[in-house]
């Protein structure tokens, strides 16, 4: 029966490794923070997938996604005190500040123009800006592909 | 997920791909969505909204119809 305290604890190593570092950690350092073996923490990372609270990449270690935060580079790019991060949708763009408490710069661009936007966000929500989100998916197929949603 | 300038540009990047015109959110509405969904995250008792609040959630912030219900089947789920 697994543990649901110890993928808690694997959620937060993970979490808060990109917090504090903005780099997604790798299996190696999420398995010595919760002092477990790496097989442990796969096993942990599947059922965080299947929470649909990570995304892996195929190798089924890397960690491609910790919404908000992306694992890898992105158009869309959060920067919070002095630390950048990249999130992988709009909608992550705003999460970033959301999940950190924190007032930040979002940089992004419309996506038919590639005119930049930047928006500053406080801890109380974006100051206005003339930009629109386009949801391309429905709600019932995110996570058919979650990477193109 | 994405940014657009207008709902002009938006209209255009459909048309341009060949991809239907599905709804727009405004930056409000998406900051309470961010703030729905992430606000604890980093909490040891977080975790994602299931159906029934991501329907609350949703209509909360005016965002109603089968497009945003994570069971309708309208879309060939």
């Amino acid at each position: 029966m697994p543990d649901p305290d110890f993928d808690t604890r694997v959620k937060l190593a993970i979490y808060r490794h990109l917090a504090d570092t903005t780099r997604a950690p790798s299996l190696q350092e999420v398995a010595e923070c919760v002092r477990a073996s790496s097989s442990q923490v796969e096993e942990g990372y599947a059922r965080l997938c299947r929470n649909r609270v990570l995304v892996l990449e195929s190798d089924g270690v890397t960690i491609r996604m910790a919404p908000p935060f992306s694992g890898v580079a992105t158009q869309h790019r959060v920067r919070v005190g002095d630390k950048e991060y990249f999130a992988n949708c709009a909608w992550d763009a705003l999460g970033v500040p959301a999940a950190l408490h924190a007032p930040g710069d979002v940089l992004s661009r419309c996506e038919q123009s590639g005119e930049p936007i930047h928006l500053y966000v406080h801890e109380n929500g974006p100051d206005p800006e003339p930009c629109v989100i386009h949801f391309a998916v429905p709600a019932a197929l995110w996570w058919k592909d979650i990477v193109y949603t | 997920m994405l940014f657009f300038r207008s709902e002009e540009r938006v209209n255009e990047w459909c048309r341009d791909g060949g991809l239907p015109r599905r709804p727009l959110v405004s930056l409000e509405q998406l900051w309470q969505l961010a703030v729905a969904w992430y606000a604890t995250r980093l909490d040891r008792s977080s975790r994602r909204p299931g159906p029934d609040e991501m329907r609350a959630i949703f209509a909360r912030v005016g965002l109603l119809g089968p497009f945003w219900d994570p069971l309708s089947d309208s879309f060939g789920a």
